[in-house]
């Protein structure tokens, strides 16, 4: 065996240490179904929904928000524009004076994400705070299932919604409503842990509180709602995922689009992780600190590094199919297919990378039970296939931002 | 933080990874199993002819026209041989073992038809005895091993006997003494009685190289057998 495919056994080992530990987690304590309990009392919310240039979806959002099962006197929606120059302004302009009661509408010079966060955050006072991507769309239960959680543990601090693909039609739309599962999955396994690293833009919510303690939102290299979850571990307060909290969101329809979503998240990890890297195997910070920073950075430099040797024999077998193509004279044929199970790739290599395979689909398949999610075979076809050979160019974008401490871009 | 829960994912993961390894390792032990077993069928059935030959001092010339004695057998050992060195290494004993194996059945084969061509004037076999190294000193090797895989998949009834010439096995010694082939010039290649060819020969030189190619049948389902 050679020293690169050591480290891809490494790599192997990392990725099925972690599925094995989430698993562990999920069978000690199962999520919860959905009950039809009410909250005991409902406090009054304020949801902003920081947008720029969301004409196509913003309307739709506000409509899910107003079609919350919440008491309307109790439930403001605060949309707050960021300087949008598209025809953002007038929709919700319209939903305002619609609502007057109920919808706000504040423009605002272009500042970024945050700043459109930190605006709606220092003009409420409401109990509690929850933000809403304008193309993202609520499931009319979600916000009463939130309530409900933090209400049965007051030191829940913050809650994160179950995220799902708002209707999946193109194949890498379907490649993310399988990954958004997974997601859905080891974000529960993360609540079991107290160890949840992102309060993403769809629907997670604060007890408003928390903003004078720990500050209002950070530029955070375009990943504020990362930053937060680690600064909030910073401060010991407590993080919940509500998986019964339904939440769709679109997600980008091209490569590219995708590429530069995932190109921010990951660099914005990696940038928040230098920033935070007083945490990282900080017994203080519990499982947070001690596997999910160190898994999160292994784990990316291990997929790297993964993708890196794959593609570096697939270029090696292709130079050498060629060139020996040319020098023999031997014209191209297709392998025939021999049924033997002599000829079976039975490598230990292929059996641990069908394992974490396996392992995957199992995660994949409870987050599918936990939040009732609808996946059919192309979903698991695509993302077997896609995902891949689509994630390394993340990655490496990612770490190359990182290394040049570059800017992300948002799209 | 249950540092538990850390200690039992570790076991576990750890036993995933046993397991791999005792499966690979079961699985290719079962393939040398299924080598030897070959190799037990074809070294009988070459007993077999060679008595026959010596009872009756001939043999049904018509039926070995027709049909080639062994040669899908050996081809077909050689394509398992080569999966197995893959897995296995080329330095694994027990790859080495089956391979100086099947030399001796491949010099045991190439002597029989050598023996039935002379009594059966119609079976005019073309051999090809192929001298390799494996140990990195051939650069050419591999490249000659697609050149041969290729002719003898296209032509049945070339009969290509490949021999790693680092194998330790006197039959080799003197069938390479024999030959007067020069080991530091590989890859090296006797065709039919002539002198040794060395050097890599692509596909164009060996139609050149061996012109009795025109008189073998060709066939249009290939079998890929290995040939280094």
């Amino acid at each position: 065996m050679d020293a690169a495919a050591l480290g891809v056994y490494a790599a192997i080992f990392l990725a099925l240490f972690f599925e094995v530990f989430l698993l562990i987690s999920f069978f000690e304590k199962r999520p919860a179904q959905m009950t039809a309990l009410r909250p005991k009392r409902y406090p009054a919310t304020t949801i902003i929904v920081p947008c720029w240039n969301e004409g196509p979806t913003i309307g739709g959002t506000i409509e899910s928000l107003l079609a919350l099962d919440y008491p309307a006197d109790k439930l403001s929606i605060m949309v707050v524009d960021d300087g949008s120059t598209d025809n953002t302004g007038a929709v919700a302009r319209e939903y305002a004076q619609r609502y007057p009661a109920r919808v706000e509408y504040h423009y605002k010079e272009n500042g970024g994400k945050w700043t459109a966060l930190n605006f709606g955050i220092s003009r409420t006072q409401a109990e509690l705070v929850g933000c809403l991507d304008a193309d993202s769309f609520v499931d009319e239960h979600a916000l009463v299932e939130i309530v409900k959680l933090m209400e049965n543990d007051p030191t829940i601090m913050a809650v994160t919604p179950a995220m799902k693909v708002n209707k999946p039609k193109r194949l890498i739309e379907m490649m993310q409503a399988v990954e958004y599962t997974f997601g859905i999955f080891f974000k529960k396994m993360f609540d079991n842990l107290s160890a949840i690293s992102v309060l993403p833009g769809p629907f997670s919510f604060y007890k408003r509180e928390i903003f004078d303690i720990i500050g209002p939102f950070k530029h955070a290299h375009n990943t504020e709602d990362m930053e937060i979850a680690f600064r909030m571990h910073q401060h010991g307060l407590k993080i919940a995922n509500a998986h019964t909290a339904y939440v769709y969101t679109n997600v980008p329809t091209t490569v590219r689009a995708l590429v530069k979503q995932r190109t921010r998240w990951s660099q914005g990890f990696l940038q928040n992780s230098q920033d935070y890297s007083h945490m990282y195997l900080n017994r203080k910070f519990g499982n947070f600190g001690m596997l999910v920073l160190p898994v999160g950075l292994l784990g990316f430099a291990a997929a790297l590094y993964t993708a890196g040797f794959l593609l570096y024999n697939l270029i090696n077998l292709v130079i050498l199919k060629v060139s020996g193509m040319l020098a023999t004279g031997v014209p191209p044929q297709l392998p025939s297919p021999r049924i033997d199970w002599f000829y079976i790739d039975t490598s230990m290599m292929l059996i641990l990378t069908l394992t974490v395979a396996v392992m995957t689909l199992v995660a994949v398949l409870l987050g599918q039970r936990i939040a009732k999610t609808q996946l059919g075979v192309t979903h698991f076809v695509s993302y077997f296939l896609l995902f891949g050979l689509i994630a390394p160019l993340w990655l490496a974008r990612a770490a190359w931002g990182a290394l040049l401490a570059q800017e992300s871009a948002w799209r | 933080m249950a540092w538990q829960k850390y200690l039992l994912a570790f076991i576990i993961t750890a036993a995933i990874f046993g397991t791999a390894f005792y499966l690979t390792n079961r699985l290719d032990a079962k393939r040398l199993a299924d080598i030897r077993t070959t190799q037990e069928e074809i070294s009988i059935d070459i007993l077999s002819t060679e008595t026959q030959f010596e009872l009756l001092g001939n043999l049904d010339c018509a039926a070995i026209s027709a049909n080639p004695v062994l040669s899908d057998e050996l081809n077909n050992l050689a394509s398992r041989l080569s999966v197995a060195e893959q897995n296995l290494g080329a330095d694994n004993p027990e790859v080495t073992r089956l391979k100086k194996q099947y030399s001796l059945l491949e010099i045991k084969d190439y002597l029989l038809m050598k023996q039935i061509s002379e009594k059966c004037p119609k079976v005019k076999p073309v051999f090809i005895l192929y001298f390799y190294s494996n140990d990195g000193t051939c650069e050419d090797c591999g490249r000659q091993g697609d050149v041969l895989t290729y002719l003898r998949a296209t032509y049945p009834t070339l009969r290509v006997y490949s021999f790693d010439y680092n194998l330790e096995l006197g039959a080799l010694e003197t069938l390479v003494s024999l030959n007067q082939i020069n080991g530091y010039r590989l890859p090296a290649m006797v065709i039919g009685n002539r002198a040794p060819v060395y050097g890599f020969k692509n596909l164009n030189d060996m139609e050149k190289l061996v012109p009795e190619l025109e008189t073998l049948a060709t066939s249009t389902q290939a079998t890929t057998t290995d040939d280094r």
